[in-house]
């Protein structure tokens, strides 16, 4: 259902990558050189119902509901299909989190939109917007970290007391990876897809260039 | 102190709630008597299931449905199994309400 949900936006969104959509194995070398594709793990969304919400009759009446105002001014609510989380706010406001996919985000979003007409509220469905895009993938050698950030210290930060990845703020697209010693990358901050891939694009010859030597004698 | 009224709805709560109502009803006990009795009922509760009970109870099963609000959490279970030291039991459907006592001394 979700590879389903999935092939749709690429056919609708993607142009070009359709083939690639009705054939989710294959990847497309040509958007995607490096012959490896990120997995996106979490989308995150916004939208706006337009209508004032009063919290605690949500929390009362919907399920799987959590509403703590003294913590936090959002009624969380969870589905389970596509399983997310919504934080709603009193003002209308709603943000999703946890959808695997642009669509999914959307799917979800509409769903919890829904509970809360059912509750009587004249919710509508205004400036959906998706604000970040996490994804992950792993090159499958190690990288050697302390020469990386050395030779692209405009764009990377080290710190392996603080956090053992290497954080690296990409300019063109704009998008932060997190880069670990295992071969191991995130990618985020992407507000489509298309960047998360060109940023991974990017950075794959990088890594090559920083392959960890495994000697005889290390194995 | 305030105390939660949670108990009135189990069998012994149920039994000394309608004993109290007949002893109203028939004259034999004043309304405020009566309230007094329900008050001390739910302290009593309280502190019996604080201090003399000892055995431990496991609840493990499906989530369906949960909520918190007003500092109350529901949940409602499904195929739950009940453990305790020597016994268990399958219970289909179960709610489970939980108050925080920290709040009544607050």
């Amino acid at each position: 259902m979700e590879a389903q949900g999935l092939n749709q936006y690429q056919v609708n969104k993607t142009k070009g990558m359709a083939e690639e959509g009705s054939h989710p194995v294959v990847v497309g070398l040509s958007k995607h050189p490096s012959g490896i594709v990120p997995t996106l793990q979490n989308i995150v969304s916004t939208v706006n119902l337009d209508c004032k919400l009063d919290l605690k009759a949500i929390a009362l009446k919907a399920r799987n509901s959590e509403y703590n105002p003294k913590r936090f001014a959002a009624v969380i609510m969870r589905i389970r299909e596509p399983k997310t989380t919504a934080l709603i706010f009193a003002s209308g406001k709603m943000v999703c989190t946890g959808a695997k996919s642009e669509e999914q985000s959307r799917l979800a979003a509409r769903k919890y939109a829904r509970v809360i007409q059912k509750l009587g509220f004249p919710a509508k469905f205004k400036d959906f917007k998706i604000q970040n895009i996490v994804g992950s993938c792993d090159v499958k050698f190690p990288i050697r970290l302390e020469a990386l950030v050395v030779s692209h210290c405009a764009f990377s930060s080290y710190e392996p007391e603080i956090f053992p990845g290497l954080i690296y703020r990409m300019k063109q697209p704009k998008i932060v990876l997190l880069i670990f010693v295992s071969g191991k990358i995130v990618l985020t901050g992407a507000k489509a897809r298309t960047e998360t891939y060109e940023a991974f694009e990017n950075i794959y010859p990088v890594l090559t260039g920083f392959r960890k030597n495994q000697h005889w004698y290390e194995v | 102190m305030a105390t939660f009224e949670l108990y009135r709805r189990s069998t012994i709560g149920m039994c000394l709630t309608e004993t109290l109502d007949e002893m109203v009803q028939s004259g034999t006990l004043s309304p405020d008597l009566a309230i007094q009795v329900l008050t001390q009922f739910d302290k009593s509760m309280t502190e019996a299931l604080e201090t003399q009970v000892k055995s431990k109870v496991t609840i493990k099963g499906h989530l369906h449905t949960y909520r918190f609000c007003d500092n109350v959490w529901t949940f409602i279970l499904q195929d739950a199994l009940f453990k305790n030291e020597d016994s268990q039991e399958n219970v289909g459907r179960v709610k489970i309400v939980a108050c925080d006592s920290k709040l009544l001394t607050q």
